[in-house]
């Protein structure tokens, strides 16, 4: 035992006394603050702990490798008379899902930290001071960069790669077979998961290197908006797109090269000797591609530290670029009609200000209106595909659809959004001002979702309609989504009593899951059926009628409720505080 | 008249405050002394009702402020220890904000934002985000915020702090205007210099007992030595010359 011992406790002493040294430590140090907090303010940032972190990136791999049990079990299989079938050829879709998703989950990961990646002025007041150089910095953040994107990769990964052959591998009695799919399976979703971090990070040093940084902050947020667009577009496009590779001719088309996860299929497929002469040219594309990539990522991001990290000194603290916003007469009349107390007012400005300024909420509300928009424009398609004529489009379930779905997204979403906390230090303001007895909160967040939501109904559905259809369909459509709309606010804001961004995070509850599947249930009745039904219904508008008592009981449901709560439920609140199971009266004090 | 009596606080069952008396009278610049932990942010936020007493009360013209809150509120301008503001939000906008809450008519308050920001020569950085500002630039900000609505209770916690020296010597004389107009004044502060010059009364607390309760020349008379020497005295019995020597020779050894 001691002669096995001694090696093991020689190179744990090894590696304690290096890990301690001054490069691994500052190493370690850009590692960490990737997953805590870091960014320019003195935000607190939603601090979940590295473990937790790399849980929950893991798991969606997982989870879907276990849903796809009922695709390849032999049972199911038999019980379906499907016999004999080909694995290889079954199991292309939902590779090519797993690459998408780990690009997408990694890309995200990326974007989420981006402003974490690079040093910072809080790095240069630390680090510089101490006797190290600039170079040191610059190799230890890059050595941190590479080590995050491994990490990544391997964590998002790790549970499909494994679960995912062993499913698909279930009804072959090969080892072999499962040991080399597993193998070219994990070799594409981690060559996709690294491109996709290593193309964030391009894009991050291209924009460093170019843009002067004042211009680069605040072109950021917009330039991180678009990238979440095109990962949720790729995420949604996925299951359209392995039937299009099917049918591929000899070259490959142009919008490959728009798709690079279709690169790692293609990969995928030549390594099992399945590719066709256009996916050969598409999995030729893989490793120049990431080598290229590799290369500009490590230039710009050179150029981007001389520019940004080790000027950071000689740049201002104080933004020059100020522009002077003059009060509106939209926000004259806004205040005069809409928002009446000054608590409405004040809050209306500071959640407004918010919500377009804060770079975590900016990013929440970009990945939901990129959401919107696919799901728009499928549902566009969708209308276009089986219709005559422009008229008969516009009539169908597919096209009315639009703003529902638009706006069970805008309502739900900023309802989300509310959640997230912003400069939770700060909001002793509100704590030292607001009257917490006085319920206002209610109104203040339906009054802010309304006037997101409303306008755009007024100003594209209804003229759209009035155009194709007349004033009549036009009106009972725009009448429709407004009522829907203003019951979601109503459903989606029970018992809500904070001053939106100014509480901490709601903790988890036995509940969540169930309001979870609720959402999705809400959205099916909401932006499915109903225009479904609208459909048939305008044909012979009085037919409309029949959802008078739906609408009744949704709006009589939230008020009672409402209504039932006590007054100390009513009360604004600053913190989510477990309930307790006892409570203390501390009668001696 | 501001006042406190028997005021007790426990976390837990641990006293920060305890048994804390005392009265604000108009005109008069209070100064609240301590080494950190005696209890000076907890009273001061009983004082401004952020927190709730666990025993005593305070009251404001002789009634409980608990029982309208709001409404001492509105009569109260607070400068906190730290400047905790919306990085996101400009200075101009960050004081539209508190003027609207506290619902002051909007062409006073903006006419009232732009003179206090010239005054505070913040006026040529008011439309960039707090998050770009220095921490005197953030103190001044809390100090407009805290002033713009005229209120008769001021409560300032180290309010001093990352001020430069200009705007720290306007800041003093206006706190003994504030006196002389007959405002309530609470001041709290770590800067022995300051509260000696600014206040005309001080409060000194001991692990969130009052050990000394006086006018600030009469605790000089008594003890017959200045504020500093004072403050030492009866909060610390360290010799600071001997700890400072044992700091050099820890620093000199290998």
């Amino acid at each position: 035992m001691a002669i096995l011992r001694s090696p093991v406790d020689a190179i744990q002493h090894h590696w304690e006394y290096y890990r301690e040294r001054p490069f691994l430590r500052l190493v370690r140090l850009f590692v960490a603050r990737v997953f805590r907090g870091g960014g320019d303010s003195d935000s607190e940032g939603i601090d979940l702990g590295i473990g937790l972190v790399l849980t929950l990136l893991a798991m969606p791999g997982g989870f879907v490798s276990l849903l796809l049990l009922d695709k390849y079990g032999t049972l199911l299989q038999w019980m379906r008379g499907t016999l004999n079938v080909d694995p290889l050829l079954m199991a292309l879709p939902d590779e090519y899902f797993f690459i998408v998703l780990s690009m997408t989950v990694t890309g995200a990961v990326a974007v989420w930290r981006w402003d974490a990646i690079f040093p910072d002025r809080r790095d240069y007041m630390n680090l510089v001071p101490l006797p190290m150089s600039m170079r040191t910095i610059f190799l230890a953040n890059l050595v941190a960069v590479l080590f995050l994107a491994v990490l990544i990769a391997l964590d998002v990964n790790a549970a499909s790669c494994v679960l995912f052959p062993m499913v698909v591998a279930a009804t072959q009695t090969k080892f072999l077979f499962f040991a080399r799919f597993a193998a070219v399976h994990a070799l594409g979703v981690l060559l996709a998961s690294v491109f996709a971090f290593l193309a964030v990070f391009t894009v991050l040093g291209l924009m460093m290197a170019l843009l002067p940084p004042r211009a680069f902050k605040r072109i950021s947020a917009y330039v991180r908006g678009l990238i979440v667009v095109y990962l949720v577009t790729l995420l949604c496009t996925s299951f359209a797109v392995p039937s299009l590779l099917r049918r591929l001719p000899k070259a490959p088309p142009l919008w490959t090269l728009l798709l690079p996860s279709t690169w790692f299929l293609a990969l995928c497929q030549s390594l099992r000797d399945r590719a066709g002469p256009a996916l050969a040219a598409m999995a030729a594309r893989t490793f120049p591609g990431i080598a290229v990539l590799t290369a500009l990522a490590l230039c710009v991001y050179a150029v981007g530290y001389q520019r940004h990290f080790v000027r950071i000194a000689e740049m201002s603290d104080t933004g020059s670029d100020q522009h002077a916003v003059r009060r509106s007469r939209f926000s004259f009349y806004l205040d005069r009609l809409i928002l009446r107390t000054p608590f409405q007012r004040g809050g209306f400005l500071f959640v407004w200000k918010t919500l377009f300024r804060s770079e975590a909420h900016r990013l929440v509300i970009t990945g939901i209106g990129g959401l919107g928009l696919v799901l728009a424009s499928q549902a566009l398609m969708s209308a276009f595909e089986p219709a005559k004529s422009l008229r008969e489009a516009a009539m169908s379930p597919d096209a009315l659809s639009i703003p529902f779905i638009l706006s069970f997204l805008i309502v739900v979403g900023i309802r989300v959004v509310f959640e997230l906390p912003v400069e939770l230090r700060s909001n002793w303001i509100f704590r030292l001002m607001l009257d917490a007895e006085k319920q206002e909160c209610e109104p203040l967040a339906r009054r802010v979702i309304l006037i997101l939501v409303l306008p755009w109904i007024f100003a594209v559905a209804l003229p759209v309609y009035v155009y194709f259809e007349g004033w009549v369909v036009a009106c009972l459509h725009a009448l429709l989504v407004t009522a829907w709309s203003v019951l979601l606010t109503n459903v989606v804001l029970i018992r809500f009593r904070k001053l939106p961004f100014t509480c901490s995070l709601p903790l988890f509850k036995q509940h969540s899951i169930v309001i979870l599947l609720a959402c999705c249930f809400g959205f099916l009745c909401y932006a499915v059926s109903t225009p479904d039904f609208e459909s048939w219904a305008l044909l012979q508008p009085a037919r409309m009628i029949d959802l008078v008592p739906v609408a009744v009981v949704a709006w009589f449901i939230p008020r009672r409720l409402g209504k039932s709560t006590t007054d100390i439920e009513k009360e604004m609140i600053f913190e989510e505080l477990p309930t307790r199971t006892i409570e203390a009266l501390q009668l001696g004090d | 008249m501001l006042e406190a009596v028997n005021l007790t606080k426990r976390y837990a069952s641990l006293p920060a405050v305890q048994d804390l008396s005392f009265s604000l009278q108009p005109g008069k610049v209070l100064g609240c002394l301590g080494p950190n932990g005696s209890g000076k942010s907890t009273t001061v936020k009983m004082l401004t009702g952020l927190l709730q007493p666990t025993r005593g009360v305070v009251q404001f013209d002789g009634r409980n402020i608990q029982e309208n809150l709001t409404a001492y509120r509105s009569r109260l301008g607070y400068v906190p220890e730290e400047a905790h503001l919306y990085p996101f939000l400009t200075g101009w906008e960050y004081l539209e904000l508190v003027g609207t809450l506290r619902g002051m008519a909007v062409f006073e308050l903006h006419k009232k934002i732009d003179s206090l920001l010239q005054l505070f020569s913040l006026h040529p950085s008011r439309h960039a985000t707090i998050g770009s500002y220095s921490k005197g630039m953030r103190q001044r900000i809390l100090l407009i915020a805290a002033i713009m609505h005229n209120p008769e209770v001021f409560i300032f916690d180290e309010p001093l702090s990352g001020l430069d020296v200009t705007s720290a010597l306007i800041f003093k004389n206006l706190v003994q205007a504030l006196g002389q107009q007959g405002k309530l004044v609470f001041y709290c502060s770590h800067v022995l210099e300051v509260v000696e010059k600014v206040c005309s009364d001080v409060l000194i607390l001991r692990r969130g007992v009052v050990i000394a309760q006086d006018s600030v020349a009469n605790i000089g008379r008594i003890l017959g030595q200045s504020l500093e020497n004072t403050f030492l005295h009866l909060v610390d019995d360290v010799d600071t010359m001997t700890v400072a020597r044992d700091i050099v020779t820890v620093m000199k050894a290998a």
